[in-house]
């Protein structure tokens, strides 16, 4: 499903990423955690052309991206990787100026070409599915975080991806406000999607995910399952990070 | 007093001129601005250089000189405009270039993550602009933009200059007429400030009404 060769960035002269390879295959959740500053989400925004790749490449559901290709060709792939992958933000990113059903009908619309009445219908359905269809329409602003993130998921759901790139969806949100949004977010794992999560949720990434990436210094120092990640790190930087995680 | 009365049709004729020429270069200065802000925002380096030289001769010059260019200097090229089209085509490239500057100040003020959001969906960056940006950049807009409006209104006087009969002319032919000042000119004063509190309150309503999120 998704296929990470040699993949580098680069801001100026800083090396942000650096030389990562890895496969996820469909149907896997992985969650990518790791030190503030270590590339997580900058690695997750190579998977969809928000960073520009400075080397190696990304294959998305067989759209094969090369930091190589020429920009056009790379703005033609990186569409077509958009349309197969959705992504949820850390702060939300939904549209103000919109109702919560037009948030998520948007790109049904505008991109997908369906008429108004498919978008709502399908729309109405998705706000059901994150629990929210009494909120159609009402404005984000009048929502607490932990709905506006619902509804940016149901955002991201609506155009059917086949994987979903989530940029530490609860970081932004009052602590009794996460657990709504990762009960969706584990739903969906049910469900069989395919799922990259740079999250700092420890429990949740031990009990949801299939696959744990460890990231430092731009680099995946540990590619391990849950279980074994979390009870015998092997390496000392994650075996330092866990013992900061677990202090409090 | 009564002079002004008796004189008050000929100058709402000059008003309604006044009114004219502000809507209507106020229309093609917001069409201009926008695309000059596009321009100056999301342009290569040519249109981005194009649209930084508009904005800087304009600003960086007095506006009777332009509108006297339209008018006058254009007849040395054989562009013979009547007076009412040079004093759209001079004020409408006038106002342009301070809309796009009203207009680049809100589209930057709209956060990076909307369009962030809106490519993430599968949007191109046309259609992230035209769906996303611009429609909260306009609510942005609004107040500088009004600003521009008014300031529009005022400087219409300057076309009196090419003898378009416009609020002011009309008070300076009333002048001529009569040798007495101040009645007319106070007049036309009022009429103007009139004209200016309209708009501002229109434009409060109309940014009271997109700030319904």
């Amino acid at each position: 499903m998704l296929q990470i060769k040699d993949l580098s960035k680069s801001f100026d002269q800083n090396e942000v990423l650096k030389h990562i390879s890895l496969t996820i295959p469909a149907h896997q959740v992985v969650a990518v955690i790791g030190p503030s500053g270590s590339g997580k989400s900058t690695f997750l925004r190579c998977l969809n052309g928000l960073e520009t790749i400075s080397g190696g490449s990304v294959t998305v559901n067989n759209h094969l991206l090369q930091a190589t290709d020429s920009k056009k060709v790379r703005q033609k792939t990186i569409h077509a990787i958009r349309q197969d992958t959705g992504m949820v933000f850390q702060q939300f990113n939904l549209y103000p100026h919109k109702t919560v059903i037009e948030n998520v009908m948007e790109a049904l619309v505008v991109v997908k070409k369906q008429s108004k009445e498919q978008a709502k219908k399908m729309a109405s359905a998705l706000l059901k599915r994150v629990g929210l269809q009494e909120k159609e329409d009402a404005y984000p602003s009048r929502l607490s975080g932990g709905q506006q993130q619902r509804v940016a998921i149901a955002r991201a759901l609506a155009m059917e991806p086949k994987i979903m790139l989530f940029d530490e969806p609860t970081s932004a949100l009052d602590p009794e406000l996460v657990g709504e949004v990762l009960q969706v977010m584990k739903e969906l794992a049910e469900e069989g999607m395919t799922m990259v999560i740079v999250t700092h949720e420890m429990k949740f990434a031990r009990d949801v995910a299939d696959r744990i990436l460890f990231m430092a210094d731009g680099q995946i120092v540990e590619d391990a399952e849950p279980k074994v990640f979390f009870t015998h790190p092997s390496t000392e930087r994650a075996q330092k990070f866990l013992e900061k995680v677990n202090e409090f | 007093m009564d002079i002004v009365i008796d004189n008050l049709p000929f100058l709402l004729k000059g008003a309604y001129y006044t009114l004219l020429i502000t809507v209507v270069s106020m229309f093609f200065g917001l069409i201009i601005g926008l695309i000059t802000a596009i321009a100056r925002i999301k342009g290569n380096r040519f249109f981005r250089g194009i649209a930084k030289i508009y904005v800087s001769i304009i600003r960086g010059t007095p506006p009777l000189v332009q509108i006297v260019i339209v008018y006058y200097g254009l007849v040395d090229y054989g562009v013979e405009l009547d007076a009412l089209t040079a004093a759209y085509i001079a004020l409408s490239i006038n106002i342009g270039a301070y809309v796009s500057e009203a207009f680049r100040g809100a589209i930057q003020s709209v956060p990076s993550g909307q369009t962030e959001a809106a490519l993430a969906t599968g949007m191109t960056e046309a259609q992230a602009m035209r769906r996303i940006v611009i429609p909260q950049a306009i609510r942005y807009a609004i107040p500088p933009l009004g600003n521009t409006f008014v300031g529009m209104l005022k400087e219409t006087s300057l076309v009196s200059v090419i003898a378009v009969t416009e609020l002011m002319r009309s008070a300076q032919l009333l002048v001529a007429q009569y040798y007495v000042y101040m009645p007319f000119y106070l007049a036309i004063g009022l009429m103007y400030w009139i004209m200016s509190t309209v708009f501002t309150f229109i434009l409060n309503k109309i940014e009271k009404r997109l700030s319904v999120y």
